[in-house]
C-alpha cells in the first residue's frame, strides 16, 4: 500500500514538473524557466540541509540560512588576500564550526524538549547571528568574486549559463544523490535515522545519539555554507543575513513542497519554488502585484501545499 | 500546622487561584503593611515618576507600554494555546495602518481608528488560521513567517494603503495630544487588556485552552470544540495586537512600511519568552525591557561603554544593541530559567497578591510551548 | 431502543485490521462489558463510538440518531462521556479545577461576557464549582480537591477521572478499563460505585475490563473482541465459559508477561493517534 503511495507521489510529482514546462513553454516564459532552475538550486541546497536536520531530529532549524551567510561573509572577508580556493575552504570551515557550535551549546541542552522550543531557539540563533553582522560589518551589500569567472560558458533559452551557475546546478545534484545514498544504504545513515525515531534503542545498539547528532548539525552546516559560497557570488552579493532574509522562506517552501523527509524532494521542491519565482516576477500578469509578488506566489504555494496535501510531493504520509 | 503549598495547577501558571481553592492564609498586619508600601512603590514608578518628563522620553514610556499590551497579544498564542507566530509584526503592523489610515484618510476619531484596528486584528487572525491551524506546530510557525514576509513585501507596499515613503502621518487624539496624557491614555489600555486577559483566563475559556493546551483529546472529551478555541485564541491574539500598533502608531504619530521587519517579529517572540510564557508580569516587564533598552543604552552610557570595550568592537547602536541581547537573553532562557522571567518573579507577585512568600514556588516543571507533531 | 449502537463498524490502520463487523449494542440503563485480550481492538472501538476516529465502514447510532459523522465535542454535548485507558485528565491541574473544567458546555456565559467579567460569569462559576464539589463528593474524593492531579495514586486518579465525567452530565459512560491499577478490594468498591451511579443517575454504561469478577458482578451482558472482530456475546457467565473465550486468553500465553507488554503498547499505540 505504501509503495502505492510512493508511487502515486512520484506520479504526481512528475505530472507536476511536465504541467510546469510545458505552461511555462507555451506562454513564452523561457527565460523564467532557466533562471528559476538556478535560483531553484540554491533553495534546494538550503531545503537539504533543512531537510537533513529534521530527519534526523525533528528540528526545524532556523539558522540554517545563516551557516550560509556566515561562510559568505568569511569568503569575503578572505578571498581578497588569500587564493580562492583556500578562501573556499575556510568559509566551509567557518560554516561546520558555526554548526558544531550551536548543536553543543544550543541544541544538545534542548534535546528533549519539544521541537518548537527548538525552532525559537534556532530562531534566536540566526537573529544573533545577523545582529552581530550588523555590528561588525555594514548593512549594505558588497559583492564577492565567483569561483568560476567564465560568465558566459554557453546560453540556454536566451539565458547566459555562468561556470558558477553550472557548478551550483552540478554540486546540487551531486550533494542529493550522495545524501540519498548515505541515508538509505550506508551504516551511518541508516543510524541518524533510527536515533531520530528511537534514540534508546540506537543507544542500546551502542551508537552514541549524541555523536550523531553532532556529525548532522555538521554536514546540515556544511551543505547550509556551500549554498551560501556558491550561490551568493552569483545573486548580488553578501549582505548581513542574506540568506535567511532572501532565502529561507523559499527554501522551507522547497522542503514542504518536496515532502520534509524526502531529499531528493527537496532538490526538486527547490527547483519548482525558483520556477515559480521567476515566474512571478517576470509575467506579465503578476505586474499588478504590489511589492514583490514572488513572495505572495510562493506564500501561496506554501499555503496550498500544507492545507491540500501535507507530506508534499514526496514525502511520506503522517 | 504546617500550610500545604499553594495549588499548582494552572493557577499556579498564571499566578492566580480558582476561588476558594487556596488553604487559609492570611498575612500579618505587618504583612499587609509591606504588601501595601510595595504597591505604593510600584504605583509611584508607573504613574508618579514620568511626571514632567521630556516628550521624547515618555514616547519611550508609552512605547514599553504598548510593547506590554503585544507581549500579552502573543502570550495568549504561544502561551495559553502554544503555537508561535513569526509574523506577528504583520498584526501589528497592519493595526498601525489600519488606524492611521482611518485617522489621517477617512478624517475619523482616533477612537474609530483604535476599534478598526483592532477589528481589522481579529479578522486577519480569522482567515489566517481559518485556513492554517489545521497545520500544527513547526509548520503553522512557518505560515505565519511566511505571512509576515507577505506583509512587508506586499501589503506594505500599497501605496493607498502606506502614503508612500514619507509613511502615513497618525496624529494624537484630541484630549491626549500630550505626550504626557498620551502615556496614561497607554496604561488605560494595558490595564483594560490585562483584565479581559484575566477574566479570560479564570473562566471557561481559560481553563479550555490550558487542557486543550495540555492534552487535546481531554479538551474534546470536555465538550471544548478544539479548533473552534484554538481560532478564537488566535482571533484575542490579533485583536490585541491590533491594539498595541493602533497606539505605536499615534505616539511615533507617524507610521512607515520598514519598522515591520522580520526581525521585529522575533524580537517580540523574544520578549514573551524571556518575560516568561503564561506570567503576565513577566510578559509585561519582559516587553517594557525590550522596548527599553535602546533608550537604556543613550541614557546609561556605562553600559555601552562596557558594551564597546569588547575587542574590536564597532559602536553599538541602540537598535543593534536590541538584536544581540535579545537572542543571548531568549537563549540563557530557553537553556537555563524556560520560565523566563515570570518565573524567577512568581515568589514576589504571589506575596503581592497576598499569599505567603515562598522561594520554592516556581510554578510548574517546565514551560512547554508546544507539543507538536509537525 | 438501545441508546448506543455501532452496526458492523471496521477500521483498518495500514495493513491492521483494528475493527472488522463490530456490533455492539448498549441498551438503555444496561451495564455492558466489552471483554478481549490485549490488542483486541476494544479501545478502538471505544475511540469509534466517541468520535477519536472515523469508521471505514459501519455507523454508530446514539438514541437512534446516526452520529457517525460527529465530532467528539458535539458527542459529548450529546450526552456521552468516556474514561481513556492512560488517564484522561488534566495533569497540571487539581481535582477541583479538573470537575470545573469538565463543566465547560454547563457554563451559563458566553466566552465573550466571561471574558468582559459579567455578573452572571461570577454566579456561574461558583454554581460550577459546587456542582464539581458534589461531585466529588459522590465518587469520595473530598480530600483530593486541593491536590494537584499529578502527585495523586492511580487508583484515585481513576475515580478522578469518573467523577470529570460525571460532571459533563452524561447519560452513556464509555469507561476504558476503569478497574486496572485497582486492588480486589477497590475493584469491588468500584463495582458498587458503577450500580449505585447508574441508579442514582440514570445512566448507561459500556465498559472494557479485565477484571473478570468485576464483570461478571456488575454486567447485564457482555461482548468479547479478538483480533478486532466479535468474538462471542451474552450473559456474562456465558460469556466467560465460552470455549473460544477461553482459548482466546489462553492461547495468548496470558502467563508470559513480555508478551503481555508488548501488547499492551500495541493498545497504546492504537489508543493514541
Amino acid at each position: 500500500m505504501d509503495r502505492l503511495r510512493e508511487r502515486q507521489g512520484q506520479v504526481i510529482t512528475a505530472a507536476v514538473i511536465t504541467l510546469l514546462v510545458l505552461v511555462l513553454l507555451a506562454t513564452g516564459e523561457k527565460e523564467s524557466l532557466v533562471i528559476g532552475v538556478i535560483t531553484g538550486s540554491a533553495y534546494g541546497f538550503l531545503a537539504l540541509g533543512l531537510v537533513l536536520i529534521y530527519k534526523s531530529s525533528g528540528v526545524f532549524n532556523f539558522a540554517q540560512g545563516e551557516f550560509g551567510t556566515v561562510a559568505v561573509y568569511t569568503l569575503y572577508l578572505l578571498h581578497f588576500d588569500v587564493p580562492y580556493g583556500f578562501a573556499l575552504l575556510g568559509a566551509l570551515g567557518v560554516a561546520v564550526l558555526m554548526g558544531v557550535v550551536v548543536e553543543r551549546l544550543v541544541v544538545r541542552p534542548l534535546f528533549d524538549a519539544p521541537r518548537v522550543t527548538l525552532l525559537v531557539a534556532t530562531a534566536g540563533v540566526a537573529l544573533l547571528s545577523i545582529a552581530v553582522q550588523i555590528w561588525f560589518g555594514e548593512a549594505t551589500a558588497r559583492p564577492v568574486g565567483r569561483a568560476l569567472p567564465t560568465l558566459d560558458r554557453f546560453t540556454v533559452l536566451g539565458v547566459q549559463i555562468s561556470d558558477q551557475r553550472l557548478l551550483l546546478l552540478g554540486a546540487l545534484a551531486i550533494l542529493a544523490g550522495l545524501l540519498a545514498w548515505f541515508f538509505n544504504k550506508t551504516n551511518l545513515g541508516l543510524a541518524i535515522l533510527g536515533s531520530s525515531q528511537e534514540p534508546t534503542a540506537t543507544e542500546l545498539m551502542g551508537i552514541s545519539v549524541k555523536r550523531l547528532s553532532t556529525i548532522v548539525w555538521a554536514l546540515a552546516a556544511l551543505l547550509g555554507g556551500l549554498a551560501g559560497v556558491l550561490a551568493v557570488p552569483e545573486t548580488g552579493g553578501f549582505a548581513p543575513g542574506v540568506l535567511t532574509v532572501a532565502f529561507l522562506i523559499p527554501a522551507f517552501t522547497a522542503a514542504v513542497l518536496g515532502g520534509m523527509t524526502s531529499l531528493p524532494g527537496a532538490f526538486l521542491g527547490g527547483v519548482i519554488v525558483g520556477v515559480v519565482e521567476a515566474v512571478a516576477t517576470s509575467a506579465p500578469i503578476f505586474e499588478d502585484i504590489p511589492g514583490s509578488p514572488g513572495t505572495l506566489l510562493v506564500f501561496v504555494v506554501l499555503l496550498i501545499v500544507l492545507v491540500a496535501r501535507p507530506q508534499g510531493l514526496l514525502g511520506k504520509a503522517g | 500546622m504546617a500550610v500545604e503549598t499553594a495549588s499548582r495547577g494552572p493557577a499556579a501558571e498564571t499566578g492566580e487561584t480558582v476561588e476558594g481553592g487556596e488553604p487559609s492564609f492570611r498575612p500579618s498586619p505587618i504583612g499587609w503593611l509591606a504588601r501595601g508600601i510595595v504597591w505604593a512603590a510600584i504605583a509611584w514608578l508607573v504613574l508618579i515618576f514620568p511626571l514632567g518628563r521630556e516628550a521624547f522620553e515618555l514616547q519611550r514610556y508609552s512605547e514599553a507600554v504598548i510593547f506590554g499590551i503585544i507581549g500579552l497579544s502573543l502570550n495568549v498564542l504561544l502561551g495559553y494555546v502554544g503555537q508561535i507566530s513569526l509574523g506577528h509584526q504583520a498584526f501589528v503592523g497592519i493595526g498601525a495602518f489600519t488606524s492611521a489610515y482611518i485617522v489621517t484618510e477617512q478624517n475619523l476619531s482616533f477612537w474609530v481608528g483604535v476599534a478598526a484596528a483592532v477589528a481589522v486584528g481579529g479578522l486577519q487572525a480569522l482567515v489566517l488560521g481559518g485556513v492554517s491551524l489545521r497545520i500544527t506546530g513547526l509548520y503553522f510557525a512557518m505560515v505565519t513567517l511566511a505571512y509576515g514576509l507577505v506583509a512587508e513585501k506586499n501589503i506594505f507596499q500599497i501605496q493607498e494603503l502606506t502614503g508612500g515613503g514619507l509613511g502615513q502621518p497618525a496624529p494624537k487624539p484630541k484630549g491626549f495630544e500630550s505626550d504626557f496624557r498620551y502615556y496614561y491614555l497607554c496604561l488605560v489600555f494595558l490595564a483594560i487588556v490585562l483584565w479581559v486577559d484575566w477574566r479570560m483566563m479564570r473562566t471557561k475559556s481559560g481553563r479550555a485552552l490550558l487542557a486543550l493546551r495540555e492534552n487535546p483529546r481531554v479538551a474534546s472529551t470536555f465538550g471544548v470544540n478544539v479548533r473552534l478555541l484554538t481560532l478564537f485564541a488566535f482571533v484575542v491574539s490579533g485583536a490585541f495586537a491590533g491594539l498595541g500598533g493602533a497606539l505605536l502608531a499615534h505616539n511615533d504619530t507617524r507610521v512607515s512600511p520598514e519598522t515591520w521587519s522580520f526581525n521585529l517579529a522575533l524580537i517580540f517572540v523574544i520578549m514573551t519568552v524571556v518575560g516568561g510564557l503564561r506570567s503576565r508580569a513577566g510578559v509585561v516587564i519582559g516587553s517594557a525591557f525590550f522596548a527599553l533598552i535602546g533608550y537604556l543604552l543613550d541614557k546609561f552610557t556605562i553600559l555601552q561603554d562596557g558594551l564597546n570595550a569588547i575587542p574590536g568592537a564597532p559602536d553599538l547602536s541602540p537598535e543593534i544593541a536590541r538584536l544581540v541581547i535579545g537572542p543571548v537573553l531568549l537563549l540563557l532562557t530557553l537553556t537555563l530559567t524556560p520560565g523566563g522571567i515570570g518565573q524567577q518573579i512568581r515568589p514576589i507577585v504571589r506575596w503581592l497578591t497576598g499569599h505567603r512568600f515562598d522561594l520554592k514556588d516556581r510554578g510548574l516543571k517546565e514551560v512547554q510551548i508546544s507539543d507538536v507533531r509537525a | 431502543m438501545s441508546v448506543l449502537e455501532t452496526q458492523s463498524v471496521s477500521i483498518r490502520f495500514g495493513g491492521v485490521f483494528a475493527n472488522t463487523d463490530v456490533s455492539i449494542k448498549v441498551g438503555e440503563w444496561e451495564i455492558v462489558g466489552v471483554i478481549g485480550p490485549n490488542g483486541a481492538g476494544k479501545t478502538t472501538a471505544f475511540n469509534i463510538v466517541t468520535g477519536f476516529y472515523k469508521p471505514d465502514r459501519g455507523r454508530v447510532l446514539y438514541k437512534g440518531r446516526d452520529i457517525t459523522n460527529l465530532a467528539v465535542h458535539e458527542r459529548t454535548a450529546l450526552g456521552m462521556g468516556r474514561t481513556f485507558q492512560n488517564v484522561g485528565l488534566v495533569k497540571g491541574s487539581t481535582v477541583r479545577e479538573n470537575l470545573v473544567s469538565a463543566q465547560y458546555l454547563e457554563a451559563d456565559y458566553s466566552t465573550l461576557a466571561g471574558m468582559l467579567g459579567s455578573p452572571r460569569t461570577f454566579v456561574s462559576e461558583a454554581e460550577l464549582r459546587k456542582r464539581g464539589d458534589a461531585v466529588a463528593e459522590v465518587m469520595g474524593l473530598g480530600e483530593f480537591l486541593d491536590r494537584q492531579v499529578a502527585g495523586l495514586p492511580y487508583g484515585v486518579l481513576k475515580r478522578v477521572e469518573i467523577a470529570t465525567v460525571l460532571a459533563t452530565d452524561p447519560d452513556v459512560l464509555l469507561l476504558d478499563e476503569p478497574s486496572s491499577g485497582m486492588g480486589p478490594e477497590e475493584a469491588h468498591d468500584l463495582g458498587d460505585t458503577l450500580l449505585e451511579l447508574r441508579r442514582e443517575f440514570g445512566l448507561s454504561i459500556a465498559m472494557i475490563e479485565h477484571h473478570v469478577p468485576l464483570v461478571v458482578r456488575v454486567c447485564d451482558y457482555v461482548y468479547c473482541l479478538n483480533f478486532g472482530q466479535l468474538l462471542a456475546e451474552g450473559l456474562p457467565e456465558e460469556v466467560r465459559n465460552h470455549p473460544q473465550v477461553v482459548t482466546a486468553y489462553l492461547g495468548e500465553d496470558a502467563e508470559d508477561p513480555a508478551l503481555q507488554k508488548v501488547e499492551e503498547k500495541l493498545e497504546t499505540l492504537l489508543d493514541t493517534d
